[in-house]
């Protein structure tokens, strides 16, 4: 045997032992990556991205103001972003001057021509209107924002009064507003939120909201006072739990108070009153006029039919179908419906936030 | 050789356990059901943070649990001193001064460990949904939110949330803790959450039903693992638990070895004793479908890998010197896949956890997790033939007299801010 082999075989083999182990150490020195890892602070509000640009912008507001009163647009850059501030009514979308613009600052009301397509974000201190067929990053307006036929908006989109979406506009990510927002026929969006969300099919866009309770709602109440406890309470500890194997039918009329468990699906009768939640690990049906107090849970697809009423939130794996005339929340208890997919005919109230994992869409 | 047989296919049940966990959280359908619901009519909830002499660390969780995005007027927040003697009892009597929702529960007296003060606060919570933490974790914002929103299910009886650990670059130790804990949670706990399998309560960063919790007869304060206890009594019970994995929350890992040998020491004795309780209530529960019941014996099992493995090795060393036939490839590879060992995710399930959590340079440390498995290995083993020995000698599984094991914590001041500035909010990304 060669002098030098056990030598060789002991390098060879701690070399070879070294090699996998050798980004480690390194690491371990260089301490490259050695932080905690980020856990999400986001408070999960809708409203954050308008938030963040109002509170961005808002040292910007007085020059605004100047260029509004002397009728002039002038250029800003304030944190990074280049922002056009537009004081003049008639400002034209073609202008060199949106050139390298990354934020539109307007001191009144902001209108996007027909078939436009705006690569910024829009601020508007009086109301939003986007014509036929435009296209907008972002926008915030102080007023109401009215979107027209088949327009887009990509990316967010929040209104501090009320929000008017045509038929066939499409805002994708987030859509908000302060006090309501009304779609028409064939919209689409993705998560939303207001305290009211009307699905509309008249020419009125202005239509109020209905100011009636609806009638489980108004029934809940009394029954409350005469049981003498809470029943309506999504989080009793008195009510019972009912667990079924296989399919649960609640009959057309009836009322029971249990909160409502099934391995197949769940069918809530017609007029038919559920105190309780229901969670089903496949579908759900609520049938025409049926009252369900609690959440509902779903593994498959729920179906909400006319004139129904579901005061909790509605969770569903797949999709959510909601029929014409079906109220879901209370202005004063607003909730949230989620799901894959979510489709609402006209003539429906919501309340709350309504977020489609995929797409949700009004029915054309 | 039949023992042999029965180790090499245990440690294959539990090889593809892991990879099939894996694949799925790769390239399966991820279940995240209750992560949406932003509006709601949020229900009245207590908080009960387990404290025993924690003056170091309870400040941080009270301040944050303080500033969390849950209605003021519906949150009761309840520190439970357990007999503290440091100075724990005074910092929260001065937060307690100042902020009207946090109510003290000072216990003098009574049986020790966390399960029995917990089970002795509970007389004072009188709201259906009560979230857990120990005092040492500093949860953000919105994870009370997301630790309640499940409840909205009436078939949730409790939740477990995600940990992340704080301390990472301190030690080689707590990298390797950090690791672990995102194969964990990131990978194990999300793919049984997919799955529809059995997500564990862990005990912290947790809520649980009150009504479900008053089913199954209360906090069992003869548990060494309250957690494990809980989750297999509602299961059994059957109340489902949910895992969020966007709930994240910080701890503090161990940061000397001695100190992690006593914790995975006191997990593997309080698992194995939720196992004997258990398994075979498990085996025969009528309301568990095939799927959720194998893994519910799995889960039970896996800190009992540990000597099985152990046993594994020195049956092949021993029939390989007798000649006797120990099988080929196969044999190999089973006995070479240390990393099914107890909860302690697998080395591949920590590649994939790295890649979810898109840190990229923390994966170069995987070969040096071989070391941590090696000293849980011996550690689990260890704790499994203690029980044995102390069974044989009259003193059975439970009976031991219980204390307060916590973990040794290293934080010396508050470090709220300093946590709280790693994390930039993500809104500001996306605008």
């Amino acid at each position: 045997m060669l002098p030098w082999a056990p030598l060789a075989l002991t390098s060879v083999t701690a070399a070879l032992l070294a090699i996998p182990v050798t980004p480690a150490l390194y690491e371990l020195w260089k301490r490259g990556d050695a932080s905690p890892l980020p856990t999400s602070r986001h408070d999960g509000r809708i409203t954050n991205f308008a938030d963040v640009l109002r509170t961005r912008l808002e040292p910007l507001r007085p020059e605004l103001g100047r260029c509004r009163t002397e009728h002039e647009v002038s250029r800003a850059s304030l944190a990074g972003m280049e922002i056009l501030l537009v004081g003049k009514d008639n400002f034209s979308f073609d202008s060199p001057q949106i050139h390298g613009i990354s934020t539109l600052m307007f001191g009144d009301a902001a209108r996007i021509p027909a078939g436009k397509v705006v690569d910024a974000d829009v601020y508007a201190e009086g109301p939003i209107e986007l014509g036929k067929g435009s296209v907008l990053r972002a926008a915030l307006g102080r007023d109401d924002v009215i979107l027209g036929e088949n327009s887009t908006v990509l990316r967010w989109l929040h209104g501090d009064g009320n929000l008017y979406l045509r038929p066939g506009s499409t805002v994708y990510g987030r859509v908000s507003a302060d006090r309501s927002i009304r779609l028409e026929r064939a919209c689409a969006f993705q998560h939303m939120h207001a305290p009211h969300i009307l699905t509309i099919d008249s020419d009125d866009t202005r239509a109020l909201p209905t100011a009636d309770a609806h009638v489980c709602a108004a029934r809940k109440d009394l029954e409350e006072d005469a049981d003498g406890r809470v029943t309506g309470d999504m989080f009793t500890s008195s009510r019972p739990r009912l667990r079924v194997e296989g399919d649960f039918a609640l009959p057309p009329g009836e009322t029971l108070n249990a909160n409502v468990i099934a391995t197949g699906e769940v069918h809530i009768g017609r007029g038919a009153r559920l105190l309780g939640g229901a969670k089903s690990y496949k579908d759900t049906v609520v049938d025409e006029e049926a009252c369900v107090h609690g959440s509902i849970v779903c593994g498959g697809t729920v179906w909400l039919g006319p004139r129904t009423f579901a005061a909790g939130p509605v969770m569903a794996e797949s999709d959510v179908l909601i029929a014409r005339g079906a109220r879901i929340g209370s202005p004063d208890a607003p909730t949230t419906i989620s799901s894959s997919g979510v489709n609402i005919a006209a003539g429906c109230q919501l309340h709350g936030t309504v977020w489609a994992r995929v797409r949700g869409s009004i029915e054309a | 050789m039949d023992l042999f047989c029965t180790t090499l296919l245990l440690i294959c049940i539990y090889t593809l356990r892991h990879y099939f966990f894996t694949f799925n959280r790769l390239f399966g359908k991820q279940r995240h059901p209750y992560v949406d619901l932003e509006s709601a009519a949020w229900p009245e909830i207590t908080v009960l943070i387990a404290a025993h002499n924690e003056e170091a660390v309870v400040a941080d969780i009270m301040k944050a649990l303080i500033e969390a995005d849950y209605p003021r007027d519906k949150m009761t927040i309840i520190p439970v001193n357990d007999r503290s003697t440091d100075r724990t009892r005074e910092i929260i009597d001065a937060f307690a001064e100042q902020h009207p929702s946090i109510d003290p529960f000072h216990r003098v007296g009574g049986k020790p460990g966390k399960a029995a003060a917990l089970k002795d606060a509970m007389t004072l919570v009188k709201t259906e949904v009560v979230l857990i933490f120990d005092a040492d974790y500093i949860p953000g914002k919105a994870l009370l939110r997301q630790l309640v929103a499940p409840f909205f299910d009436p078939e949730i009886g409790a939740v477990m949330g995600r940990v992340v650990p704080l301390n990472v670059g301190k030690k080689c130790l707590t990298r390797l803790l950090d690791l672990e804990r995102s194969g964990g949670y990131q990978v194990d706990q999300q793919a049984r959450m997919n799955l529809h399998l059995v997500p564990q309560y862990g005990g912290t960063v947790a809520g649980v039903r009150k009504s479900a919790l008053a089913e199954i007869g209360g906090w069992n304060e003869n548990a060494l693992a309250e957690d494990t206890d809980l989750t297999y009594r509602l299961l059994i019970a059957g109340w489902k638990t949910a895992y969020e994995n966007r709930a994240e929350c910080y701890e503090e890992v161990p940061e000397r070895w001695p100190v992690r040998v006593r914790q995975i020491t006191r997990w593997a004795k309080g698992h194995n004793q939720a196992m004997v309780s258990y398994i075979a209530r498990t085996a025969k529960c009528s309301g568990l479908g095939w799927f959720e019941r194998i893994d519910g014996l799995l889960l039970l099992g896996v800190y009992l890998m540990g000597p099985v493995l152990l046993l594994g090795w020195l049956l092949a060393v021993v029939l390989f010197y007798t000649g006797a036939p120990i099988g080929g490839g196969l044999a190999v590879l089973a006995l070479g896949a240390f990393t099914t060992l107890g909860n302690f995710a697998a080395f591949f399930e920590i590649a994939a956890a790295a890649r979810l959590d898109g840190s990229r340079q923390r994966i170069r440390l995987l070969p040096l997790t071989l070391f941590g498995f090696t000293v849980s290995l011996i550690s689990v083993s260890h704790a499994a033939w203690q029980q044995v020995y102390e069974s044989t000698v009259g003193n059975f599984f439970g009976n031991n007299e219980l204390v307060w094991d916590k973990t040794e914590r290293s934080r010396t001041a508050p470090v709220l801010d300093d946590a709280l500035s790693h994390s930039a909010p993500v809104l500001r990304e996306s605008l």
